[in-house]
């Protein structure tokens, strides 16, 4: 049965922002609950007031452990006790929330490396207050990484309706952003979009990589990446097999994907394609973390400080989150 | 124009550009749409070069050469007003000659002083080929940009795309440019956008631009998006220290003078509907911040406007496209939303 209804491990994110209020609309949506067995993990109290703040109200069994999960008919609770009500408040950076959103992923992870589940979806956390809260990481990506222990490349995919993208680096200033553009990091990208494109079910994924400088260096005057570096590197890139194609201007790149000539794309740095997916339909992207060995899937957006605890949060992204979740979990259980 | 007389337009020059490129027929193709233009159209180019591109394309059009002092005739479809500069070689569509390097410098000086002497309220520029004017014996050309701002003998220009409509097409307030973007970096390799990102330019171009959006645009008091230059505006510290160190501090010693600046907002959430409707302006760190989405986001039709000047001067987005010139398939959207630009600007100027 795994195979055919995938167990999805569902966190709630930073209490002090949407990520509770988002589960709780999500299960509120009927097929959701027919489509995997789902697992909400985090404490009961921040469940109950993400249903408070949603105007909703789920009675859902507590489980004790992960590896009961498989075996629910319905959507059930795993409690965790990671922080309490008086030390949270809405729309604040805190270390403590942030310690809480790591506890409660490394229980999931755990979970997942052992069988238990076969993806995590979770909701929006504040890379901030994960700072404060003792993440040492750059980002949540290279904190699963360290986590699972994985050595081969991995990629933080940005998916939009059937558009993937994939970048060569990420959460780094931008000064640095030209000298991470190189030959391996270009053919990694690629190879790690192509495979996930597969996994998704795209047989023959095309890729457009984007150019790193203005009108792509305009033939070398206005940089050089574009001759030295990107060209040459998506020339090896077909030579091993993957249809990529550029570079191309980050101002027609995109316009050129929207119009389907691109299943993915390969951008140079973070803002290239985020401002560009964002603008497209920010209420709906989502986030894959590419090249684990489990599937993690979340929303694009963040934990919108603004109207945290408002019961105003739109749930749609975490909704696409979740069901590429159960995709990829699917595929990942028949493997 | 419903409600104004003929006299009341403002007198707007286009420069036809680069003659073997696609400005000469953009210029024609406007022509045919003069009367419902809200400007006084004149070209500034080679009459015969024009009425001979005209007449391949079968476009019915009365090239009337006058003076810069003249007296223009109402705007009528078919009718081109045309101020004369001679080509200095025969032009071919599509293939280019550096002889004529020269002849679009002519056109250029010829309306910076027609603008400069009150002959005309705007200047539009065509696309020029910086490749020609070079090889014709100009080494030092970069460009229309610093080119205006020399002969004009200003220290800083801002480069602003304005389009005719707002994010998926939704009118906000002022219907005739829904979304400006003003980029604090332009032609610059990514590598050197952060080391030119100086308090002292930033503080500089927002000067430049708070100035012209009041004095050309008619705002009071302009409400500026700046966005930030690393991912997530820097978020705090952890992803560069710029939003820190540069940023904040010149946009905080600007606000106590009463400039209205929101920012640096993190460029991925800064360009969405929500923040958008609230703004007159965007100020982008770099070119590919701010410019993108103008081309694939549904804005409509945009257009390049330069601030900082002593004139008003918009320029189309595109280039000279050699491969489509002499064809007539090209489009002439955006000369006619920077005429219309130049328009509102010379009449907000008055």
């Amino acid at each position: 049965m795994s195979q055919a209804q995938p167990c999805i491990a569902l966190t709630l994110g930073d209490p002090a922002g949407i990520g509770p209020e988002l589960v709780a609309k999500l299960l509120e949506q009927r097929d959701v609950v027919g489509k995997a067995n789902i697992v909400v993990v985090g404490d009961r109290w921040v469940w109950e007031e993400g249903q408070r703040v949603a105007g909703i109200h789920h009675e859902i069994p507590e489980i004790s452990s992960l590896a009961e999960a498989r075996d629910q008919t319905g959507p059930v609770l795993l409690p965790t006790s990671t922080i309490k009500p008086e030390d949270v408040e809405y729309a604040r950076i805190n270390g403590l929330c942030g310690t809480s959103v790591l506890e409660v992923l490394k229980l999931c992870m755990d979970g997942a490396s052992a069988g238990q589940v076969d993806a995590i979806c979770f909701a929006p956390l504040n890379k901030l207050s994960m700072k404060q809260g003792g993440l040492k990481h750059e980002d949540e990506l290279h904190f699963f990484v360290d986590h699972l222990k994985v050595e081969t490349p991995v990629c933080e995919f940005n998916t939009l309706g059937n558009l993937w993208t994939s970048r060569i680096s990420s959460h780094i200033p931008l000064a640095e952003a030209a000298s991470h553009v190189t030959s391996e990091r270009i053919l990694s990208a690629t190879q790690l979009i192509h495979d996930a494109l597969i996994a998704a079910g795209i047989e023959q994924p095309r890729i457009g990589v984007a150019a790193l400088n203005p009108h792509a260096g305009e033939g070398g005057t206005c940089g050089r990446e574009e001759i030295d570096i990107i060209a040459p590197a998506i020339d090896a890139c077909r030579d091993a097999g993957y249809a990529a194609q550029g570079p191309f201007p980050a101002d027609t790149i995109f316009r050129r994907a929207r119009d389907g000539e691109f299943d993915g794309v390969v951008t140079m740095y973070h803002d290239q394609g985020q401002i560009a997916l964002k603008l497209m339909g920010f209420e709906r992207g989502v986030t894959v973390q590419g090249g684990l060995p489990i599937p993690i899937t979340t929303p694009a957006h963040g934990t919108a400080f603004d109207i945290a605890g408002k019961g105003r949060a739109n749930v749609e992204a975490m909704r696409h989150a979740f069901d590429i979740a159960c995709r990829m979990g699917r595929h990942h259980a028949s493997r | 124009m419903p409600g104004q007389t003929t006299a009341s337009l403002p007198r707007v020059a286009i420069t036809t550009g680069e003659p073997a490129g696609i400005g000469p027929e953009l210029t024609l193709m406007l022509a045919m749409q003069a009367a419902t233009l809200p400007a006084q159209v004149v070209a500034i180019g080679d009459p015969d070069l024009l009425s001979s591109r005209a007449r391949s394309l079968a476009l019915d059009i009365d090239i009337v050469p006058c003076r810069p002092g003249d007296d223009l005739p109402a705007p009528q479809a078919g009718r081109l007003s045309v101020w004369p500069v001679s080509l200095r070689a025969p032009s071919l569509a599509g293939t280019l000659d550096p002889a004529n390097g020269a002849y679009v410098l002519d056109t250029l000086d010829l309306a910076i002083a027609a603008c400069r002497h009150g002959q005309a309220s705007a200047m539009v520029t065509a696309p020029l080929h910086k490749g020609a004017i070079i090889d014709g014996g100009h080494p030092g050309f970069t460009g229309h940009t610093e080119y205006l701002r020399d002969a004009c003998g200003v220290d800083e220009v801002v480069m602003m795309l304005a389009t005719d409509q707002a994010l998926h097409g939704v009118a906000h307030g002022d219907t005739s440019c829904p979304l400006r973007v003003a980029l604090a970096t332009t032609h610059l390799p990514l590598r050197d956008v952060a080391d030119a990102l100086t308090a002292e330019r930033l503080e500089r171009i927002l000067r430049v631009l708070d100035g012209d959006l009041k004095r050309h645009f008619g705002i009071v008091s302009p409400r500026i998006l700046v966005c930030g230059l690393n991912p997530h505006a820097g978020e705090g510290g952890h992803l560069g220290r710029e939003e820190i160190e540069v940023i904040e501090p010149t946009l905080n010693r600007l606000r106590t003078e009463g400039l209205d600046l929101t920012g640096p907002l993190p460029a991925d959430t800064l360009f969405t509907p929500r923040h958008l409707a609230t703004a007159d302006a965007v100020l982008a760190m770099y070119h590919d911040q701010g410019l993108p989405v103008l081309k694939y986001a549904g804005f409509g039709r945009g257009a390049n406007i330069t601030l900082g000047l002593p004139l008003v001067r918009t320029s189309v987005d595109h280039g000279t496209a050699l491969d489509l010139a002499g064809k007539g398939t090209a489009d002439p959207g955006s000369l006619r939303v920077a005429v219309s630009l130049a328009a509102d600007m010379a009449r907000h100027g008055q």
